[in-house]
């Protein structure tokens, strides 16, 4: 193995247009589940915050869809929808609630009580602040939440191969089959690429974003 | 419509929920137009509970209160707070929009348009003397002081008739608190907003209240009147003890030095011989003598250069280091004459010499 | 539907699906076996540095690149890149696929307890380990003695989150040809057979959820605190100064 080259340029060269397909696959299927994700957490945190009480079972649950392995979750879907998008999606939706919702939630929570005083004092109406101190606010909370709910997005889609999506699994999947380093290699750093750039991305989405956040270091 | 108080609480009561102490008890009191009024008492006596209730924040159990004449609970709590301004202690500026669109806040809530917006938000900048460099920082850039004078104008933006403060200035040092103190007095000055403000310190609402209303816990009132009737006659044992001993010395800090009677004191004119001289300074039991002639003052000498001198024209005068303006407080002039070496002041008025005024004088102002 | 999970209940109560080398018992012995084991290595090799790291105050750089590595690393990507690797080395020893499985377990386990574990300690307050110091406690105490107990319920949290995680990755180690309950699942999609899938997954989920409770009810054992966030404390009065045993 060594004296052919652990690493096989010459196969990763041909391929780089298989590369870039997987990379587009990949990225459709991570941003479907972040999107669907974070519609879904937004409503449920609302709920959450407007009925204290529904919290606790939100994260109950959630924690317990998170607590469950991806490909366990996989054959609880598999029965009713098929080895099909619908059912890797929803298997990856619900890995992001968790995160999205206890970030939102704590974030809008962390805003704190002068400030709210203060905005209520002025006369803002209920919906006025929420949208504009308190969302505003739990903006950095709420961004880091969607940054680590995409990174963790992203290594989960390669397995999603097994349920017969696409994207990164594939050469994965295949490297396995064939025995062939390269294709596995390939495979798991462009995963890991492409969750630092979607991190960086969000990073700067979030500076622009927050411009009264930037010299507070957050 | 003359005669209708600004604020008015009446017969007002608040029991908070699961508490069986009330936190306001039976409580009437007036603020008229253009007044400011301070609320102070120990923690627990309701003083933040009451200011609340103007803008319901919080509502009271039982009674009412009117502004401008009309009971708080016929309009709309958002409509209510935009037309009052509202100050606390943590200031509670907003983080994520910069000074000037935290002071704009209340306009663009009640829909002005931008330009009239900035335009106001300039004035403000004027008014409290902001630095124009701060508009667009954010407040995190803010120094305690800065933000303190920030919520101020921002409280003042849509120019409400009425201010209401919650421990305004509590947050920062002392040395900003005066500056601060001083500003809002030349601010009201100018304005003249009908003002409640809320204080555990007795020296600010003595400085900046034109009434004092005391409250002892479970929200009762113990006194309402201005600071120097207080000082004066406090209504009670209670009002004494949170007056504190020094009540007296507070009340110096009330009266001008114009209130009382100055005296010549060990002066004698330029043109004196030095046995005229010396004779004053015995009548008076000083061992120093000043020159003055009408409303000049030339300076002072120690006795002891009086010995061998020819005349007073020759000899080397000394400038009075111990001096006030006729306009400084008692408590000033006290500090000054204490620690001078003549226990004795010289007043001015501009560069007008009024007279000395002695620690003697002072100390009969602390007696009655 | 019913009929579905009528199978799947048929499945599961029928005796002979539980024996035998291919049974039920064996695979849950091969997945939870292997699991153990790396967390176990692991946890040898990550705690140790970070609690030593953090107590001299230094890697941080290491610990946030661990955060990240550890987020990114898609575990699939590890196992799949580990089979060929290992091929070679073990093939003969080991069933197949062993290696591959246990070496990408241990490499995705170790970031969250190297992560919680530096956290942990470097939180401890400063003002506390000054005063152990001040007291002549030596470095080895100081960690021993106070940093590492205050800090216990937070390494712990580490390992669950690694365990839970590494329940869930021992499930593709069936990719590779290694057993565990993943071989249902596999074998299943592979025949095209529901009832097994399901069987697998359930399992599975089950194995996970009870590692996370298992932990999380240790992460409390493990508080130091923990009698004194239950209770109040307790007021001594006269009589419990005197010398009494307890019965």
């Amino acid at each position: 193995m060594i004296a052919d080259g652990v690493i096989d340029l010459g196969w990763v060269f041909d391929h780089l247009g298989d590369m870039w397909e997987a990379s587009v696959e990949h990225a459709v299927l991570t941003g479907i589940a972040v999107s669907c994700g974070l519609v879904l957490s937004v409503l449920l945190s609302l709920i959450a915050l407007r009925w204290r009480r529904t919290y606790t079972p939100i994260t109950w649950v959630t924690g317990i869809l998170y607590t469950i392995p991806s490909l366990a979750l996989f054959t609880f879907l598999v029965p009713v929808f098929g080895l099909s998008l619908l059912t890797a999606e929803i298997a990856l939706v619900s890995y992001t609630l968790l995160i999205l919702i206890r970030n939102i939630v704590s974030g809008i929570d962390g805003v704190p009580d002068d400030v709210l005083e203060a905005s209520s004092g002025m006369g803002m109406t209920a919906r006025q602040q929420l949208l504009r101190v308190q969302v505003p606010l739990a903006l950095p909370a709420i961004i880091a939440g969607i940054r680590i709910a995409a990174v963790t997005t992203i290594g989960l889609v390669t397995v999603t191969v097994l349920i017969g999506q696409g994207g990164y699994g594939v050469f994965i999947l295949r490297g396995i089959r064939r025995q062939f380093l390269t294709e596995a290699l390939v495979g798991t750093l462009l995963s890991v690429a492409l969750a630092v750039v979607v991190d960086l991305l969000l990073v700067g989405v979030g500076r622009l974003a927050m411009p009264w956040a930037r010299r507070a270091g957050t | 419509m003359p005669n209708v108080p600004a604020i008015e609480f009446r017969q007002v009561e608040k029991i908070y929920p699961g508490s069986s102490a009330a936190a306001v008890t039976d409580l009437s009191l007036e603020v008229a137009e253009g007044e400011t009024v301070a609320l102070i008492g120990p923690s627990g006596c309701g003083k933040t509970t009451l200011l609340k209730m103007v803008n319901r924040l919080i509502e009271p159990t039982a009674g009412m209160i009117r502004v401008f004449g009309n009971d708080v609970r016929s309009s709309n709590p958002v409509e209510l707070r935009r037309g009052i301004g509202y100050v606390i202690q943590q200031v509670g500026l907003l983080p994520h929009r910069t000074v000037a669109q935290n002071i704009g806040t209340v306009p663009e809530l009640l829909g002005w348009d931008d330009r009239r917006v900035w335009a106001r938000v300039d004035e403000l900048f004027d008014l409290i003397q902001l630095d124009p460099e701060l508009r667009d920082r954010y407040p995190s850039d803010l120094s305690g002081g800065q933000r303190q004078r920030v919520g101020v104008a921002r409280a003042l933006a849509a120019d409400p008739p009425i201010m209401l403060m919650d421990e305004p200035f509590g947050a920062v040092d002392p040395i900003v608190r005066k500056a601060l103190q001083q500003q809002f007095l030349e601010v009201q000055k100018r304005l003249g907003k009908t003002t409640v403000l809320v204080t555990h310190d007795i020296d600010e609402a003595i400085t900046l209240a034109d009434r004092v209303a005391i409250l002892n816990l479970g929200g009762i009132l113990e006194q309402f009147d201005p600071p120097m009737a207080i000082l004066r006659d406090p209504a009670n044992a209670f009002v004494m003890s949170f007056l504190g001993h020094d009540r007296g010395l507070k009340r110096l800090s009330l009266l001008p030095i114009s209130s009382v009677k100055l005296v010549k004191g060990p002066a004698v004119s330029r043109s004196a011989s030095i046995e005229e001289a010396r004779e004053m300074m015995e009548r008076w039991g000083v061992d120093w003598i000043a020159l003055a002639d009408g409303d000049v003052l030339h300076g002072w000498v120690p006795g002891e250069e009086l010995d061998g001198a020819s005349d007073l024209a020759s000899l080397a005068l000394r400038r009075f280091e111990s001096w006030l303006t006729s306009d400084a407080s008692l408590l000033d002039a006290l500090d000054v004459v204490v620690s001078s070496r003549t226990s004795a002041a010289a007043v001015f008025d501009g560069d007008r010499y009024l007279g000395m005024l002695s620690a003697e004088t002072i100390g009969r102002e602390i007696v009655t | 539907m019913i009929q579905f999970l009528g199978d799947v209940l048929g499945y599961l109560l029928d005796p002979s699906n539980w024996t035998g080398a291919r049974g039920l018992f064996s695979r849950i012995w091969e997945h939870t076996s292997i699991s153990g084991l790396g967390v176990i290595l692991a946890g040898l090799l990550s705690l140790p540095p970070a609690v030593l790291l953090a107590h001299r105050r230094r890697g941080e750089f290491l610990a946030v690149s661990a955060v990240n590595l550890g987020r990114a690393l898609p575990s699939f990507g590890v196992v799949g890149v580990m089979f060929p690797i290992t091929l070679s080395i073990a093939a003969l020893t080991s069933p197949l696929g062993y290696w591959a499985t246990l070496i990408a377990l241990v490499l995705l386990a170790m970031p969250p307890m190297f992560v919680n574990a530096f956290t942990a300690v470097r939180d401890v307050d400063d003002s506390l380990i000054e005063a152990a110091r001040g007291m002549g406690m030596s470095e080895s105490r100081v960690l021993l003695g106070v940093e590492i107990p205050l800090g216990l319920p937070l390494i712990m949290a580490g390992v669950r989150t690694a365990a839970v995680g590494v329940v869930a990755t021992a499930t593709l180690g069936a990719v590779v040809g290694y057993g565990g309950l993943g071989r249902y699942i596999i074998d299943g999609f592979a025949q095209g057979n529901d009832v097994l899938i399901f069987v697998g997954g359930l399992l599975v989920a089950l194995l996970a959820l009870a590692t996370e409770v298992g932990f999380g009810w240790l992460e409390k054992k493990v508080d130091p605190l923990r009698s004194r966030r239950i209770r109040p404390p307790r007021i001594p009065t006269l009589r419990d100064t005197g010398i009494r045993t307890h019965p």
